[in-house]
């Protein structure tokens, strides 16, 4: 239906101050699109998540440059894609692995590290990262509105 | 709508309740982070936390509190958590840390369960 197509933008610089608004951006883009009203805390949270990691490993020791978020939507999936120009950060790494992480273990142990991408992939449907050397780094989350047969 | 905000009481002798609002997540969480180690450094150990002004949590934020509960334990101590908000309590829940933590709904309640 292309009356719920939808597509937005909004880049900031690279500081954890601007979460705020970013939070703030994804509300109204979801309140705009076709996700059901239960899904928004859930997919402002993961989204929150994956930009909240870019700032603070894509940019860390160097002159913090800007996030881009672009979403795009339509009946079918809400789609973000968060792009930087910094490092490529470790998160990628665990972006590609298979292993889940045993989360009790890992509370157990006091261990912090890791959370933010658990959230990123139990509330999202694809979560996928492509980072090119001297190019931007783009993160993609995608929730599905309608169950794929 | 506050940003973030910590207020400290003594709940008890031996108990310090710290009351948070607003938005906890990786902005805010080092405020969040440096006054539970104050609270360390002053030997006060046995901490609740009214979360009844929390409108918006991240791994950050939670990531507090569970690095909290272990250092407090490593001291003596212990954590308890009051009254979470709808939100965070789907952020606990997500991350299976509601079966982890104790959780208080007043404050005799929770001196009770900081008790040595």
């Amino acid at each position: 239906m292309s009356d719920s197509r939808l597509t937005d933008r909004l880049e900031v610089a690279a500081h954890t101050r601007n979460l705020a608004l970013v939070r703030e951006f994804l509300h109204g883009a979801i309140k705009r699109s076709a996700l059901p009203a239960t899904d928004i805390n859930k997919v402002v949270l993961a989204v929150d998540e994956a930009v909240a990691n870019t700032i603070q490993h894509g940019y860390e020791g160097r002159d913090p440059g800007n996030v881009e978020i672009l979403i795009e939507a339509d009946s079918e999936r809400f789609s973000v894609k968060i792009r930087d120009s910094g490092v490529s950060y470790d998160t990628a790494k665990g972006i590609e692995s298979k292993a889940d992480l045993d989360l009790q273990k890992h509370i157990a142990s006091g261990n912090k590290r890791g959370l933010g991408l658990f959230i990123m992939r139990k509330v999202m449907d694809e979560v996928s990262y492509t980072s090119r050397e001297g190019d931007r780094n783009e993160l993609t989350l995608v929730k599905y509105i309608k169950p794929r047969n | 709508m506050r940003e973030f905000e910590i207020n400290l009481e003594q709940l008890s002798p031996e108990v310090t309740l710290i009351h948070v609002a607003g938005w906890l997540d990786a902005h805010t969480f080092e405020y969040m982070e440096q006054t539970i180690n104050n609270l360390f450094d002053e030997g006060k150990v046995r901490l609740a936390v009214d979360l009844s002004s929390v409108e918006y949590i991240s791994s950050a934020g939670a990531g507090v509190f569970i690095g909290t509960l272990s250092a407090s334990h490593e001291r003596g101590g212990d954590i308890v958590l009051m009254n979470p908000t709808e939100p965070v309590r789907e952020v606990f829940d997500m991350l299976g840390l509601s079966q982890v933590f104790k959780f208080a709904k007043t404050g005799p309640e929770a001196v009770k369960l900081l008790k040595k």
